[in-house]
């Protein structure tokens, strides 16, 4: 008697509730309000004739409209659903980790972030080519259409799969479908649904559940190397060897190399010292991340010189920021020979 | 990038309010460049603690050779990352660089400016087309690629100049392999295809024992480098590894005969650290230390006749001793033909016995209006040349007389 109430009580509610909730990542949409999303123009609930495509109403635009928000706030709650937003019509606080198009909206610049089609023009300099564009770095067998703007997803775009031109096709399923572990596996078990094509591994990482609003040492992303080869798809030249050159002297600032674990690098974050009985590891930095080989289970405040790694977004945000070149900091104001942080994280040397 | 921002300058001004006995007619400024001696020409020392009270006076002197102090050792480049690195260009250059060592330091050769300010950066010219705006190393313009070079009259550096396709100056004049070098060996042969570069292993600055231009002076730019002591390429004068002295902050722009580069030389040849010495290291043949030329290919001072002429040579070790030479009529510096000092501060006005003849005597490191990079016109310089220059500022006695 005592065992079933043990059993009923106690082990099968823990059990369903792992069976429930953990095997889904907390990223797969469930909710009994699907209007909230699909009812936001008239006929998108409409179901389609057999044979036809559903019509998806102002196809990309809707990724726009569900991920932008109209205040400051950059998670809004739709339908009893957590929504990260990308893009703010007013001054968004507390950023998320890719940032948000608000910068590149509001009159500021072009050069403060990426000019996805349905939140602002094409670049003024650049127009739709990508800076350091190399298709052989590109694996989408479409490639990326300069013709066309860039667009949130699809074969123009960054999520999804980029052998699909249109955008939301190219993303369609994944907010609703198992989305973990991230493993790369398909476009919902990619890191941020980026997965280029079905014949390559998607991105990895760990999501935190704010996307980075509010990181900290010890609550942040976790990103994988993979992140650099994905923005290579458009960015190639930044990232190729024979572009960068294969070890310093530098041509280009390289992603995808190991934090050094000799000179100023050693210091990383200086800042903030790591504790005294562990000299040789370094504190996490959110406004200089790294990436890591090995995904760890949970944020780690702790970066090892000499195994983790500089990539594009150690310096980088993926959407948009404050600062020229989507930079995470402002490059004007990081003065060799002065305190501050930004490339000063890394290149302590260079520092005070 | 501005070497002369490095060194840094403290400069004391003291207006003798208190001292009048001391410094009430001028004010005294004191620059301590760490590796040289403490200010100790500053009359204040010697007339101003009579008159103040002891202990306030020690304490005042003891504070400002402090602040002298720490500045020194917290001087290093400051500037904007921007102002000389581009991190994703779309004609990278090595160490992130806007067009390498010429891309900052010849970025105007018709510009007029022999010193560009970016930002809190200031970055020497090494070619520019500056009137009366040369610097202590005088001016690549003379041997630039597009302005009408003339490859006699100065190095032909990679970026700048071409070859030289005379067969002989394929290979530096005077060069021995295998000379030692701060770090390590030089290269036991200068191949004829290999051309001067900037720095490295083919060039002047940065560490030579290692080949890659930039990666030999790596760091350089942005060590805390207060003290020039030649340990380390950044603490090393104009970063010519190894070799000490005194950075005029301004690189002798409007120098002064009170303020100028303090030259390091050194008459016993035995060690690497003189600006000399960095010269032999591809020119070796025209120095007397025996990692060098030595005795054979230059002489032998007080003992045989110059073969070379020769530098790194005290004037007191001249034939016949100094005290009747023509050499004792060069009593006040000239930056015209300067000399090297033995601990060189850079505030020397006086020549004397133990100032020391170096390559920088005569000639400018990169390139001059005049042949051989000579700092004068040799085919004007005559015995009976009454106005005393160029050669004559030495060997006072082999000029006209008015």
């Amino acid at each position: 008697m005592k065992w079933k109430i043990i059993i009923v009580k106690i082990i099968l509610p823990c059990a369903l509730f792992f069976l429930l909730y953990l095997p889904k990542g907390y990223g797969t949409i469930i909710s009994d309000d699907c209007g909230a999303c699909h009812g936001l123009y008239p006929g998108m609930m409409e179901e389609a004739s057999p044979g036809e495509p559903q019509k998806y109403v102002l196809q990309n635009l809707l990724c726009v409209n569900c991920h932008s928000g109209a205040g400051r706030d950059t998670i809004k709650i739709l339908g009893g659903v957590k929504v990260p937003l990308v893009n703010n019509t007013m001054m968004p606080v507390n950023l998320l980790a890719g940032g948000n198009f608000y910068y590149v909206v509001s009159g500021f610049s072009d050069r403060r972030g990426h000019n996805v089609n349905g939140i602002t023009s094409p670049d003024a300099k650049f127009g739709s080519t990508p800076p350091g564009y190399d298709s052989e770095s590109d694996s989408s067998v479409i490639g990326y259409n300069t013709n066309k703007p860039l667009a949130c997803a699809g074969s123009n775009g960054c999520h999804g799969n980029r052998n699909v031109e249109n955008p939301f096709v190219a993303i369609k399923g994944a907010h609703h479908a198992d989305d973990s572990p991230v493993d790369g596996s398909t476009t919902a078990k990619s890191y941020r649904y980026l997965k280029n094509t079905n014949k390559v591994k998607g991105v990895l990482g760990l999501e935190d559940q704010d996307w980075g609003q509010n990181s900290s040492l010890k609550k942040h992303n976790e990103y994988s190397p993979s992140m650099d080869n994905f923005c290579a798809s458009c960015h190639g030249n930044f990232y190729r060897k024979d572009k960068i050159g294969k070890m310093s002297p530098w041509f280009r600032h390289p992603a995808g190399i190991i934090l050094p674990k000799r000179d100023e690098y050693m210091y990383y974050n200086p800042n903030v010292p790591p504790p005294a009985d562990k000299p040789d590891i370094r504190m996490y930095s959110p406004d200089a991340p790294v990436a890591r080989d090995v995904i760890p289970d949970a944020p780690s405040e702790l970066v090892k010189p000499g195994t983790d790694i500089v990539f594009c977004l150690s310096c980088h945000v993926a959407h948009a920021s404050p600062n020229e070149s989507m930079l995470r900091w402002d490059y004007d104001a990081i003065v060799s020979g002065e305190a501050g942080g930004g490339c000063l994280i890394c290149h302590t040397g260079k520092g005070e | 990038m501005s070497y002369g921002q490095r060194g840094i300058m403290f400069t004391a001004t003291m207006l003798g309010t208190n001292t009048a006995e001391a410094t009430a007619t001028m004010p005294v400024s004191a620059t301590y460049n760490g590796n040289g001696k403490k200010p100790n020409d500053i009359t204040v020392r010697r007339n101003g603690l009579r008159n103040l009270n002891r202990l306030t006076s020690a304490i005042f002197f003891v504070l400002c050779l402090t602040f002298c102090f720490s500045a020194t050792i917290e001087a290093k480049m400051k500037g904007r990352c921007r102002d000389c690195h581009s991190m994703h260009a779309s004609i990278p250059f090595p160490v992130l660089t806007k067009g390498g060592c010429v891309g900052c330091h010849g970025q105007a050769p018709d510009g007029v400016q022999n010193v560009i300010k970016i930002g809190k950066t200031r970055v020497p010219q090494i070619l520019h087309h500056m009137k009366d705006g040369d610097l202590a190393s005088g001016n690549f313009y003379y041997v630039a690629v597009g302005y009408n070079p003339d490859y006699t009259k100065g190095h032909n550096v990679t970026g700048i100049s071409y070859p030289e396709s005379i067969p002989t100056m394929n290979i530096p004049p005077g060069f021995i392999g295998n000379v030692v070098i701060p770090g390590g060996k030089g290269p036991v042969e200068w191949p004829v295809e290999i051309q001067l570069t900037c720095s490295g292993t083919w060039g002047c600055h940065g560490n030579r024992t290692i080949y890659d231009p930039y990666l030999s002076v790596y760091t350089a730019h942005h060590t805390h480098n207060g003290e020039i002591d030649g340990s380390t390429v950044g603490k090393s004068y104009r970063f010519l590894y190894g070799i000490k002295g005194v950075e005029h902050p301004d690189w002798e722009y409007e120098a002064t005969v009170h303020y100028h580069n303090g030259y390091k030389g050194d008459f016993n040849h035995n060690t690497l650290d003189t600006i000399s010495y960095l010269c032999g290291e591809c020119h070796g043949k025209f120095h007397p230390n025996p990692n060098l030329g030595g005795a054979k290919d230059v002489g032998f001072a007080n003992f045989t006749t110059w073969v070379r002429h020769p530098a790194d040579i005290a004037f007191s070790s001249v034939h016949g001793g100094f005290a009747t030479s023509e050499y004792l009529d060069y009593s006040i510096y000239s930056l015209e033909s300067p000399v090297a000092y033995f601990n060189p501060t850079g505030r020397e006005t006086v020549v004397n016995a133990d100032s020391i003849v170096m390559c920088m005597s005569c000639h400018r490191a990169h390139a001059s209006p005049y042949p051989d990079a000579l700092r004068w016109d040799y085919s004007q310089i005559t015995t009976s040349d009454v106005r005393r220059e160029g050669c004559l500022i030495c060997h006072t006695r082999k000029g006209g007389h008015e």
